[in-house]
């Protein structure tokens, strides 16, 4: 027993010489060059996962792409509002519908800030929302899919850009306009804008379990801009806060004429108030004509409903439920920090940053200080609910975002910088430039009640010289900075999908046990599903063939398809019958007039194709799916009008 | 028994101080030094050239362009704007009391400096139909000048406009005058 | 009642766990499979080891180097359940009748079957890692230029093209092992207590 011990001991002392040992070893290289310490802290060895998730608008590439932090890989892009060709977004039967709008069928969309969903005032993973700006829509994608779950188009908006920011529980996603417009719409002359357009801010109820999105109401404001928006939190939960600019109501060369005012405002709207007029009946039911798609993933299509008519609560007319804040000099960002106490307001133009106190804000409101109104919307006092102003922190002041101990972190356009600073005492602790011309920022959970401080990305809208040269356009760019010490430390510089407009992330452990492998094949409710090779078939309805095909490693069935004619509509119903993560397969069939399909294992999606000439044309696996992946291909022979050829199909001639 | 608690107790013991070994090594190193000028630092040959370049061509604004790198201010020319500067030329400055220049330029005046010359720049392009008369022009410090017309001469916060050239990224007039700001 | 006979019909009874549990696992591995295939082989019937569809995903792997696919039914689905719940009340039988010697020809009963079952089971592997599809796929050769067989092993680890096989006795088999222990030390107490 004794010598066991003995042995036990010598191998803990072996073994302790070698942990020591290794440890030395490490301690030369990092030493040897100082330039490693950036480099390590954003180094994620191969098979190694990163430890966030960062969801960056595309912009006006339309899409969301996903990124690891700290190493900036992109996983991938998940088209939202614009086609994609490799996906068959937008191109194949099943999702088609999904860019459907009261305008008709749009390919492409403006995708700008994606917030993901909470609950009690923390980020929670289930689902990313985003807004689309150009035909204003709000899109709610899926984090067990990465797809794109659910789009609703928003009616009475133009230039939705203060959107799509959630609620502390999800209760809404809301969406205000940039522009304002007749509403409803109609034919009068553009010099008319003064008091007859108007703005609508839209609360969009969001369904608990499943995500799904309804227009709950509207509330009807004046005719200004409103720039950008952000929840209450916290002790101001409830509160919903909208900057605005162009309260001078012009309608041409905005860039002097929507710059005169001294002060612009923030509208604090008050969102349980408006549930409360609501319920009241105290709304009007105006007509609206809006689309409203929904993806589903047990039939894998999409239905697309036309919504008539939209409720709208008139803020000039209910009391109580808007008061706007003056701030000076067209405040574009407005973030409320993690207590709910502070709302920033970003005076693009101006020199300092002014800061509101949600609590000063109630008192003012309830001692009435109010400073004249507009449209019949009180407004507050300036001084009753200022809290403080950050006197000359840089030139362009845009986003702030938080860290949840305490500071703040503004992004500077004209500076070229980020700011860090004190909510309190408003003083600046650090400054780091970015390169070039930063817009948003993201801190992860930053919009939410608990930010995780760590990392901070900066978005910039030019990078010059930055990278290797690409032409005239070169990429745009996000880069990483370390937040945990006192002082900023910038890390990574890493290029993004088109513009990198805003970000939402979330630590991994949070998001990533929701990803789903694969869809169960008992569960596909497609309407042209084939879930067993004994069910192929291919069906003639006039001039429409219905091809119902599987795909399996390393063949599709059927095969060999004959009986096709000149002037035929060929529908390809493929399902993909893996049950087996990450083995999706592809088709393509030669001159289809449209994209591939990419179809995950037990999904079941659609092309088209209208062979023009006669002939025996192939079709092939797109997606390379296994080792005979290049043997997975298959004919169709395409006869005369007229011909008698008899419709028939096999594998390996069965 | 006691041989093996002692191992143990070793054995944490090198696994700790490995760790705060880690811990010191990632002293900061600052990747922003590569770029002390930020944007300014980017060579461009061949675009038309931005407002800090056209002011460095420009050898009547020489003391000006002298002041704005004395204040470190070269990245505020180059972004993307659009910007308005109103640009003094050098006998502007000459115009001033004797010794104001050279005490602007010292390194503990930076601030007041950078103040001075942002009071130069305004968001936005103004130029010909533009500048009203009578129109306040908010400039990037917060301040408000005033625009004034006499027949065919444009005057700036009682400067005269002598000439007016278009950059990439906005627009310099070039003035008489230096536009100091009311001392707060 | 004595503590032999308590442990004799225990013991015997623990076979029915057999109903539930799976006999032996057969685990596959890979670079390209982070998750590892797994097979449950269960006394009536094959079942996914390790995740939902794994036998489905053996037999889309096996069919290119011409395996079979893994049978539905056996010869032996039928035969092993009903020698289980034989055996099962044979051990009940011989507990109740309180008499040692009937528990040692229980357990020496037990420990022929188990060898005839393993022999059973290393008969089927053979058959179905070298009974291979002649129009198979992908058709490797050994060093000697015979058809290479995939028969995986009966018990342990062994290295098949890319994947490592790990063949090992699952929770069925520990359940049915602690039940014979116990009627060997049935049949020792029952000795002693004579």
């Amino acid at each position: 027993m004794k010598s066991m011990y003995k042995n036990a001991v010598m191998a803990l002392v072996l073994f302790a010489g070698l942990t020591l040992v290794s440890c030395n070893q490490g301690g030369s290289n990092n030493g040897g060059a100082l330039k490693s310490s950036a480099a390590e802290k954003v180094f994620v060895a191969p098979g190694e996962y990163d430890s966030h998730y960062a969801f960056i608008s595309g912009g006006f590439s339309g899409q969301l792409s996903v990124y690891g932090l700290p190493s900036g890989r992109l996983f991938k892009v998940i088209p939202v509002f614009s086609v994609d060709a490799e996906k068959a977004y937008g191109f194949n039967e099943e999702t088609r519908d999904m860019l459907k709008t009261s305008h008709g069928y749009i390919p492409w969309g403006d995708s700008h800030h994606p917030d993901i969903s909470q609950t009690n005032g923390v980020v929670d993973g289930r689902w990313v929302f985003i807004n689309e700006n150009n035909t204003p829509r709000i899109a709610r994608v899926s984090l067990e899919t990465y797809e794109t779950a659910e789009i609703i188009e928003i009616p009475n908006s133009a230039g939705n850009h203060s959107s799509s920011f959630v609620t502390e529980n999800t209760e809404y996603v809301v969406a205000g306009t940039r522009f304002s417009v007749p509403i409803p719409q109609r034919d009068i002359s553009i010099k008319d804008y003064k008091g007859n357009f108007k703005a609508a801010l839209s609360f969009i109820k969001v369904d608990p379990e499943s995500g799904n999105m309804d227009l709950d109401f509207q509330v009807l404001m004046p005719g200004f801009d409103y720039d950008l928006s952000h929840p209450g939190r916290g002790k101001s939960h409830g509160w919903f806060f909208f900057s605005t600019y162009n309260t001078e109501e012009a309608h041409t060369l905005l860039e002097v004429n929507a710059s005169q005012n001294d002060k612009d405002f923030i509208a604090a709207v008050n969102w349980k108030k408006a549930q409360e007029y609501i319920k009241q009946g105290k709304f009007k039911t105006m007509p609206a004509k809006y689309v409203h798609n929904v993806y589903s993933d047990e039939t894998h299509s999409t239905i697309s409903t036309t919504k008539k008519s939209v409720r709208v609560l008139d803020a000039s007319k209910l009391p109580g439920l808007v008061y706007l804040m003056p701030t000076p000099k067209s405040p574009h960002g407005c973030d409320v920090d993690p207590s709910g106490e502070y709302i920033v307001g970003s005076g693009k133009l101006s020199a300092s940053m002014t800061v509101h106190s949600f609590s000063k804000m109630l008192k003012a409101i309830e001692n009435k200080e109010f400073d004249g109104e507009a449209y019949g919307i009180p407004i507050l006092k300036f001084e009753s609910t200022l809290a403080g102003t950050v006197e000359q922190p840089g030139l362009g002041p845009l986003h702030t975002e938080f860290d949840g101990k305490g500071n703040a972190y503004t992004t500077f356009f004209i500076s070229s910088e980020v700011v860090k600073w004190k909510l309190g005492t408003w003083e600046v602790v650090d400054r780091k430039p970015t390169y070039y011309s930063v817009g948003h920022l993201m801190i992860p959970g930053g919009n939410s009640r608990k930010p995780f401080g760590k990392y901070l990305v900066a978005m910039n809208k030019i990078t010059k010289d930055r990278y290797l040269p690409t032409g005239p356009e070169v990429t745009q760019s996000a880069q990483l900075y370390d937040i945990s010490g006192e002082k900023m430390e910038l890390l990574l510089d890493f290029p993004t999908v088109g513009e990198p407009h805003y970000a939402a992330g979330a630590p991994a452990e949070v998001v990533k046990g929701f990803s789903k492998k694969f869809f169960k094949l008992e569960e596909n409710k497609h309407p042209y599903a084939t879930k067993s090779e004994d069910d192929v078939r291919v069906v003639r309805d006039g001039k429409n063939v219905h091809v119902y095909m599987t795909a399996i490693r390393s063949h599709f069935a059927p095969d060999n398809i004959e009986g096709i004619k000149v002037g035929d509509r060929v529908y390809f119903h493929v399902t993909n019958l893996e049950q087996d993560y990450d083995v999706p397969h592809g088709i393509s069939m030669i001159g289809a007039n449209t994209s591939e399909l990419l179809i995950m294992p037990g999904q079941t999606e659609t092309f088209v194709w209208e062979p023009k000439q006669v002939g025996v044309w192939p079709f092939y696996c797109t997606d390379f799916c296994s080792a005979l992946h290049q043997e997975m291909q298959g004919y169709v022979r395409v006869s005369p009008r007229n011909s008698n050829v008899k419709l028939s199909w096999s594998l390996d001639d069965e | 028994m006691k041989g093996l608690i002692i191992a143990l107790l070793s054995l944490s013991v090198l696994f700790v101080s490995c760790q705060r070994t880690g811990n010191q090594q990632s002293s900061t190193e600052d990747l922003t030094k590569n770029t002390p000028k930020g944007q300014a630092s980017v060579v461009d040959e061949e675009s038309s050239p931005n407002i800090l370049q056209l002011a460095i061509q420009t050898k009547d604004l020489s003391t000006l362009v002298a002041a704005v790198q004395a204040a470190e201010i070269e990245h505020v020319l180059v972004n993307a704007g659009p910007l308005t500067v109103f640009a003094p030329v050098n006998s502007a400055f000459d115009a001033l009391p004797p010794g104001t220049v050279d005490e602007l330029l010292k390194p503990e005046n930076k601030k007041k400096l950078a103040y001075i010359l942002t009071n130069h720049a305004a968001p936005g392009t103004y130029k010909g139909r533009l500048l009203k008369d009578g129109r306040k022009i908010y400039m990037a410090t917060g301040e408000y000048i005033e625009v004034t017309r006499k027949g065919d001469d444009v005057y700036f916060g009682g400067a005269k406009i002598l000439a007016t050239v278009d950059a990439s990224n906005g627009v310099v007039h070039l003035i008489d005058k230096v536009l100091v700001p009311e001392e707060k | 009642m004595k503590k032999s006979k308590i442990l004799m019909i225990t013991g015997s009874l623990l076979l029915l766990t057999l109903f539930a549990l799976p006999l032996w696992n057969i685990t596959l591995e890979a670079p390209q499979y982070p998750d590892p295939l797994g097979l449950d082989i269960h006394i009536d019937k094959l079942a996914d080891g390790n995740n939902p569809n794994d036998v489905r995903n053996i037999d889309l792997l096996n069919h290119y180097i011409g395996m079979d696919r893994l049978p539905e039914d056996m010869l032996e689905f039928k035969i092993f359940p009903i020698v289980v719940l034989v055996m099962a009340i044979l051990g009940v039988l011989a507990g109740l009748s309180g008499k040692p010697r009937l528990y040692l020809t229980w357990v020496i009963i037990m420990a022929i079957l188990g060898v005839a079952g393993i022999y059973d089971f290393y008969s089927w592997l053979y058959h179905y890692g070298h009974n291979l599809n002649p129009h198979a796929i992908l058709k490797f050769v050994d060093k000697n230029g015979n058809p290479m067989a995939y028969d995986p092993p009966v018990f342990g680890t062994k290295q098949l093209l890319n994947f490592t096989v790990h063949s090992y006795p699952a929770s069925g088999a520990y359940t049915m092992m602690v039940g014979i222990v116990m009627a060997i030390w049935a049949f020792v107490t029952g000795k002693k207590e004579g």
